[in-house]
């Protein structure tokens, strides 16, 4: 009889947050070592765990982009959503397309420079094929209440409409253990999240929609009340901040390779790192204005301070989630294993 | 096509008809049509949908039929339109957006049922 292991943060409070449903990680080699396919994985865990879920499969070993176009370690390859053991057959599982290697597609997206200087060689993964889906539906998989939305970066039940936000990089510490920060979301990544940069086969957007230092969001002042309430699980600061770094190191600049959210933003200006200012739009810069992220902010000299200063200091110097907390993934991310035979 | 499609007010009285055909203390809820003021449903289901009913409302087992109306995608993308409205009541000026509203399937309503007999013919198939 094969096993499956897995890993949940189950339905409940933390900390006074609401998780409104199961979040489930399942890593692609524990699929492959119970020796099942992905689809079946899921399934799997659907079957043995009650209530609405997003369930998410990663391979460690790829990589994929944030949504303003920052590269980091890890990449969920499929994503799936079921309710009470079921799974919709028709729109419960969709995975997410890799993206091969060309300098074509380095040259058509800029942000994958980081791709070639320090992560050749890996897999990548963003968003869905369009052409996988039934119907070209948004990046999202539904199974009754349960929805894993925007290639399972947020997850709802579209019942009782509460939802939770699960950045990549907050995925990626609650699966290897490191710290996580569990807060609100905010005005600053309520504006942030729509600085996204022009993906094939993104995170969000199929098609090379909104380029960096454009704004997805594009409403001025109500960006920064879009997403501003909701639970989040995120990566505590100085993760953020060295692969922030990392991108910025390997050339990419805001607002030119990477998108022109605030925390990009603040990571360059406290690094003395260029910053393409005329290449934020006028739609985007209302937003970063209603949040204090002006013009004046971003041409005002400061010091730069090293690499190891703003590790150091990221949780002072990064702008983000609010009424957060920081505890460890594993006193909040419980180990799981079925039998699968 | 007024034989094509039947009239929404129409359906739910062929619902109702249905559920108490052969015993006629029964009867249906129907959820889901609420927001509907006016539509043509489709002729082609409504029958099989009305003898659904019925075979469901025959059963001695079963005391009452429910009956839930959702969409089969559960993402559907909305027109909307945003009207300014002058003293006179006439339109000044228009703005039409686009808006997706995701919605649960299925499975938020079935997960209590042991016999579950899916009649749907495959996406793009009617």
């Amino acid at each position: 009889m094969a096993a499956l292991r897995y890993k949940i943060i189950p339905k409940g409070v933390i900390d006074g947050k609401v998780i409104p449903l199961n979040v489930v990680f399942v890593l692609k080699k524990d699929v492959d070592a119970a020796g099942i396919t992905d689809d079946r994985a899921i399934h799997e865990i659907a079957k043995n765990t009650q209530g609405a879920s997003g369930i998410s499969i990663f391979d460690m070993d790829a990589v994929t982009t944030t949504s303003d176009g920052i590269m980091i370690d890890g990449a969920i390859i499929k994503m799936g959503a079921a309710d009470n053991g079921l799974v919709n057959p028709d729109f419960g599982i969709l995975a997410m397309a890799e993206i091969p290697y060309s300098d074509q597609i380095v040259e058509e997206e800029p942000h994958l420079i980081q791709w070639k200087k320090s992560y050749s060689g890996r897999k990548l993964f963003r968003g869905p094929d369009p052409s996988e889906k039934i119907i070209p539906v948004h990046n999202v998989v539904i199974s009754g209440r349960a929805a894993n939305n925007n290639s399972a970066t947020e997850m709802m039940d579209i019942v009782t409409m509460e939802e939770i936000l699960l950045p990549i990089l907050g995925q990626m510490q609650c699966i290897t253990g490191g710290d996580v920060l569990v807060g609100m979301t905010g005005e600053m990544i309520s504006v942030g999240i729509g600085m996204t940069i022009a993906e094939k086969f993104g995170r969000v957007f199929p098609t090379r929609q909104f380029k960096a230092g454009e704004s997805a969001h594009d409403c001025g002042i109500y960006a920064k009340t879009l997403k501003k309430d909701i639970p989040c699980i995120v990566a505590e600061k100085r993760v953020l901040a060295d692969y922030t770094m990392k991108a910025i190191e390997n050339g990419c600049v805001p607002a030119r390779e990477l998108g022109c959210s605030p925390v990009v933003l603040c990571v360059a200006k406290h690094m003395g790192a260029e910053i393409d200012v005329g290449r934020i739009t006028a739609g985007a810069q209302a937003e970063l204005d209603a949040v204090g992220i002006t013009r004046e902010f971003l041409a005002e000299k400061i010091p730069a301070l090293s690499r190891e200063e703003i590790l150091r200091r990221a949780d002072e110097l990064l702008p983000g989630v609010e009424n957060a907390k920081k505890i460890n993934a594993k006193e909040i991310v419980l180990e799981k294993e079925i039998s699968v035979g | 096509m007024r034989l094509m499609h039947t009239a929404l007010p129409d359906f739910i009285a062929k619902m109702k008809d249905a559920a108490k055909k052969n015993v006629p203390g029964k009867n249906i809820s129907i959820k889901g049509l609420e927001n509907l003021q006016s539509a043509k449903m489709q002729s082609l289901r409504t029958g099989r949908i009305e003898k659904a009913v019925e075979e469901l409302a025959l059963r001695d087992d079963i005391d009452g039929v429910e009956m839930i109306v959702m969409p089969r995608v559960p993402e559907t993308m909305h027109t909307v339109v945003i009207k300014g409205v002058g003293k006179d009541g006439k339109a000044q000026k228009a703005i039409v957006d686009v808006i997706n509203i995701l919605h649960p399937t299925e499975e938020a309503v079935l997960s209590d049922c042991t016999e579950i007999e899916d009649r749907r013919p495959p996406i793009g198939r009617h």
